[in-house]
């Protein structure tokens, strides 16, 4: 075989798998903070069924999401761990409408190993080697976590036992390989079908830390999308997308 | 006000990385250079593996293997004291895994280009294959060792990937220079991140400017 027979093999093989793998252009492309990665598929099937919208999907920490937004990255839909990423969008003029929360976060302790009693107190325990939770700089969940081990008093005694993921899902990696003996996740997360069953969790008083507003905001991005994009933000706020936030253990304003 | 903790840590990891790597590849790069064993295309491409393989995929492995909770990971934890995930030893070991084709390669093949009368001459004169390598073989590929040395260096600053796998991000451990940049992206503080990053750039251009200016010969022309 000839050198030009190869090349123009591999440029064949490229052309016919680029066709393939065809997004439809006029769907929706939604960025979502990794805490919503489960609960997003169970919403964007039922959008697409009630309305027959497609919808593309982009999971991050919202903190990538937000700065790639900023440096023009064509999203239409941003559902962030927080509010004070949508805001500051809102402050940069990026977006259609004001930032408004859609759903509480739940934060949970959770553990792949067979222990005699889970509690929060068992941090402290010294067989308890590594806690993992998310970077409390720039991941909302991470921030709950550090302020209910600061609610304990047990700061001082767990610093050195402390792993931090870059975002909730990598803490869940953390947890999941059993790397760490334990740790603080969202609930949304050991409430999905992937993970259910696995491991041992409790939920986290929620009077330990500020509320996990969770916000959404619509971009500019892509004019011809506006109404699609809002058709979104109906649905997540309809009695169909809060039920489906609840069953992942999100709470939603009645 | 900016945390100097991750540069210096970076530094840490890249020289103690380097040192350690060192004493392990010149020995392993003899071996290949020299061997006609049936094993040695198996051996040359377990180490350039890490050249094509994503870091993600190693991080993924060491971070299984080297679980506390694992078999081997307990085993090390108990009986060593040793573990490595979520620690700055840990980031060593990833690390010299990852750098090892820029070491190893270039001494490998400054050895394999140095002509076979060196070392049949010294034979003859009745010193050891070790005193052969150490005091004849190693002086005529110092070009060889120094690219090895800087770029094994320069590999490990830039290392990401493996580092955020297995580091876990503790302040002073395992946050390198790379993970605090990502970090302060993502919290939108992006002086913090110009700094870390500008920093970084500096040191990686003086770096590779002097290895082309030694190796080219240029430093030695200037001086005379």
């Amino acid at each position: 075989m000839s050198v030009k027979t190869i090349l123009s093999f591999i440029i064949l093989i490229t052309i016919s798998f680029s066709s393939c793998r065809q997004i439809p252009k006029d769907a929706l492309t939604i960025a979502t903070a990794a805490n919503m990665q489960f609960v997003i598929q169970d919403l964007m099937t039922s959008f697409s069924e009630q309305t027959g919208i497609d919808c593309n999907l982009v999971v991050s920490s919202s903190g990538i999401l937000t700065a790639q937004m900023s440096e023009g990255a064509a999203y239409d839909v941003l559902l962030s761990a927080d509010m004070k990423y949508p805001q500051q969008l809102f402050k940069q003029g990026l977006t259609l409408d004001t930032p408004v929360v859609y759903a509480f976060g739940k934060l949970v302790l959770w553990t792949m190993l067979e222990l005699d009693e889970l509690s929060p107190e068992v941090l402290i325990d010294q067989n308890i080697k590594f806690i993992a939770m998310a970077n409390p700089k720039t991941a909302p969940y991470g921030r709950a976590a550090s302020e209910t081990i600061q609610q304990l008093g047990i700061q001082a005694t767990i610093e050195k036992k402390l792993v931090y993921g870059e975002s909730i899902s990598q803490t869940n990696q953390f947890i999941t390989s059993k790397s760490a003996d334990i740790g603080f996740t969202a609930k949304s997360v050991v409430l999905a079908p992937v993970v259910a069953g696995k491991g041992h969790w409790i939920e986290i008083d929620p009077a330990y830390y500020r509320p996990i507003e969770q916000g959404i905001v619509l971009l500019k991005a892509n004019p011809d999308k506006f109404s699609k994009a809002q058709k979104f933000k109906e649905f997540l706020f309809s009695d169909a997308g809060k039920n489906i936030l609840n069953k992942f253990g999100y709470s939603t304003k009645s | 006000m900016i945390d100097w903790g991750p540069l210096v840590l970076t530094l840490k990891l890249a020289v103690v990385t380097t040192i350690l790597l060192l004493i392990v590849s010149v020995p392993m790069a003899y071996w290949l250079a020299n061997t006609k064993k049936r094993i040695k295309p198996i051996i040359e491409t377990l180490v350039s593996m890490p050249l094509v393989l994503p870091p993600t995929v190693l991080g993924f492995y060491l971070l299984i293997v080297f679980s506390p909770s694992n078999a081997f990971g307990g085993w090390l934890d108990e009986q060593i004291g040793l573990r490595l995930i979520f620690s700055f030893e840990g980031l060593v070991f990833g690390s010299m895994i990852y750098s090892l084709p820029f070491m190893v390669h270039p001494i490998q093949s400054g050895l394999s280009n140095l002509p076979n009368s060196l070392q049949e001459a010294s034979a003859i004169l009745g010193k050891s294959k070790i005193t052969t390598l150490i005091k004849v073989l190693l002086r005529n590929i110092k070009p060889s060792i120094l690219t090895g040395i800087v770029l094994s260096f320069a590999h490990t600053i830039g290392e990401f990937g493996v580092v955020l796998m297995i580091g876990g991000n503790m302040p002073g451990q395992t946050k390198v220079a790379s993970i605090a940049i990502y970090d302060e992206v993502e919290a939108l503080n992006y002086g913090a991140a110009h700094v870390y990053s500008g920093v970084l750039f500096t040191v990686a251009f003086c770096i590779l400017l002097l290895v082309y200016l030694v190796n080219g010969g240029f430093l030695k022309r200037f001086w005379k």
